[in-house]
């Protein structure tokens, strides 16, 4: 049986690869995180359509998007908003920071203190914010996607892993193929071209959600994510610490999200597999070993997840 | 880290020698973890740092001595310091050293030659008294002549293999069950190759349904029956047997 919705997540996926070329993994991840309801971490080279995916993601489901851009000077109150005195009026009044929005990008999220990181991961844990003595809850759907450049480590504040835990998935954007490149080129080198608008609504994203949470995952598929999360946890030559029991979480979840878009109601041993490099190569403790040796962490998480029989 | 030599016997010693080089004139260095010696006796230690205008060269030369045989790993000496390079606080460690030690040494010259001595004659004297005996003993028990052989066993024609597709094929459309599901699954997975490690999608990857769509339906059919709700199980058992079907006739 195919899940039946006025509009599915396919359009959504079609409308975004008709305005970013290439990158269809990302693109697929990043549908996936939204419906799963999850923050995503993007990682690669400047100029490789980062910022343009979520700005195109904000335009085609209709909601605020709002982009922060992480310097070392940056506040907490320059994100979730403060309180200023109205002279007029005489009493304080809340002014609301960037933070909420539908979806908010936090561009080269290392850049800052981790005052100010703790201040964007504890809306994006909580979905509410406090200024002063009043909370503000964020709007919904609430999605975080950060970018972080793997190029310059200058003067970057390195993410503690407690705290990268509470991205669902991250993303590795890679540079594009030649062929896909040209196409860049024909694509953008004149008019910017306009992004697509409202391709579908939050009220269908919320209906996904919810579609996604009935996806029917077998006791044995089930059985599988453990064992593959179960796996970072055994003693390796390079990995310290493995992957926590909400990774096992996002793992099913994302897995569901993946199949709806697929227009499955039923989850598969690929849907595991596909999402399972992004949910824990963020959550593994790779030790020294890995740079003295120039292992790739990437082998390694694909080794592990390899060595795990399929149900 | 080197070690010298890397090639020696329970009771000798050997010499390891540690360098670390930093850009700062120091006069030790602290926050080193020396690797786990046991198995080894520990029979000096000799630290030092030279400063020049570069920095600080640090050596420590341990002399051991193996306590037991067989190869044995020295795991890297580690280092916890801010690189010089991005200011940041890293995790040094050098290389591992692998050391072959042999068994116990052998006695010295002077009590081998006794040994000889005492031990000769009695040797002489074991091999003639065995080989007499073994004399002795064929000339009592002479082996019987050997029977003739049997004639040679008509050859048998083997049986032909047993497909077990259609009788689980036929189990399943009987009984409807999940284990049907899975033990047609498993048997398809087996024809094509499939390693346990493999899903569907690595299986199309490598082609190992060839370019025939009625095996690559049947293997998407048979899949979902296997994974989708109990609710659904019924009509997908339906679509893996038409799939199953489709294929039989292809």
């Amino acid at each position: 049986m195919t899940v039946s919705a006025p509009r599915k997540p396919q359009v959504l996926l079609d409308a975004l690869a008709a305005t970013i070329v290439g990158q269809r993994p990302s693109l697929e991840a990043l549908l996936s995180s939204l419906i799963a309801g999850g923050h995503v971490l993007l990682e690669g080279p400047p100029g490789l359509a980062k910022t343009l995916a979520c700005r195109a993601l904000a335009s085609a489901v209709g909601g605020s998007f709002k982009r922060i851009q992480f310097t070392p000077d940056l506040l907490p109150s320059d994100i979730v908003g403060t309180r200023i005195f109205d002279q007029r009026a005489g009493e304080f009044t809340t002014v609301l920071g960037p933070i909420f929005a539908n979806i908010v990008l936090a561009d080269e999220v290392n850049r800052a203190p981790a005052k100010v990181q703790s201040a964007l991961l504890e809306g994006m844990q909580e979905r509410q914010v406090t200024i002063g003595p009043q909370t503000f809850p964020l709007p919904d759907p609430f999605v975080v996607t950060a970018t972080m450049n793997p190029l310059d480590s200058e003067g970057t504040y390195a993410l503690p892993l407690a705290q990268m835990d509470r991205f669902l998935v991250k993303i590795l954007v890679d540079y594009p193929s030649s062929d896909e490149e040209g196409r860049i080129l024909d694509r953008f080198g004149g008019e910017t071209p306009a992004l697509p608008a409202d391709v579908v609504s939050i009220d269908d994203i919320l209906r996904w959600r919810h579609e996604a949470r009935t996806v029917h995952v077998e006791p044995r598929l089930k059985r599988y994510v453990v064992d593959l999360v179960g796996a970072t946890r055994v003693k390796h030559d390079y990995v310290d610490r493995g992957a926590s029991p909400r990774a096992t979480l996002a793992i099913v979840a994302l897995a569901r999200a993946r199949a709806l878009v697929a227009g499955r109601d039923f989850a598969l041993p690929d849907d595991v597999r596909a999402v399972a490099p992004a949910v824990l190569r963020h959550r593994l403790a790779f030790n020294y070993r890995t740079l003295t040796d120039k292992v790739d962490p990437e082998t390694i998480v694909a080794g592990i997840i390899a060595a795990v029989p399929t149900p | 880290m080197t070690a010298e030599p890397k090639s020696l016997r329970v009771g000798e010693t050997l010499r390891l020698r540690i360098v670390a080089h930093v850009d700062e004139n120091v006069l030790q260095l602290d926050n080193v973890t020396l690797p786990d010696l046991s198995g080894f006796d520990s029979l000096g230690d000799e630290r030092r740092c030279a400063t020049s205008g570069h920095g600080s060269d640090c050596v420590e030369v341990m002399t051991l001595s193996p306590t037991e045989g067989g190869d044995r790993t020295i795991a890297p000496t580690t280092l916890d310091a801010i690189d010089a390079r991005n200011g940041k606080p890293s995790h040094f460690a050098t290389n591992s050293v692998t050391i072959h030690v042999a068994g116990a040494l052998q006695p010295n010259g002077v009590t081998r030659a006794l040994l000889d001595d005492l031990l000769k004659p009695i040797a002489i004297l074991v091999i003639v008294g065995a080989a007499a005996y073994a004399l002795l003993w064929g000339f009592v028990r002479r082996k019987p002549l050997p029977a003739p052989l049997p004639a040679p066993a008509r050859p048998v024609t083997p049986a032909t293999p047993i497909d077990p597709l259609p009788q689980l094929i036929a189990a399943l459309a009987r009984e409807r069950t999940r284990a049907c599901v899975l033990a047609v699954r498993d048997e398809l997975r087996r024809r094509v190759g499939a390693r346990e490690e493999e899903t569907l999608d690595d299986l199309f990857a490598r082609r190992a349904a060839g370019d025939d769509p009625a095996v690559a339906g049947a293997l998407r059919a048979v899949e979902r029956a296997a994974f989708v709700d109990d609710s659904q199980l019924d009509g997908a058992i339906d679509d893996a047997l038409r799939a199953l079907s489709k294929w039989h006739e292809s």
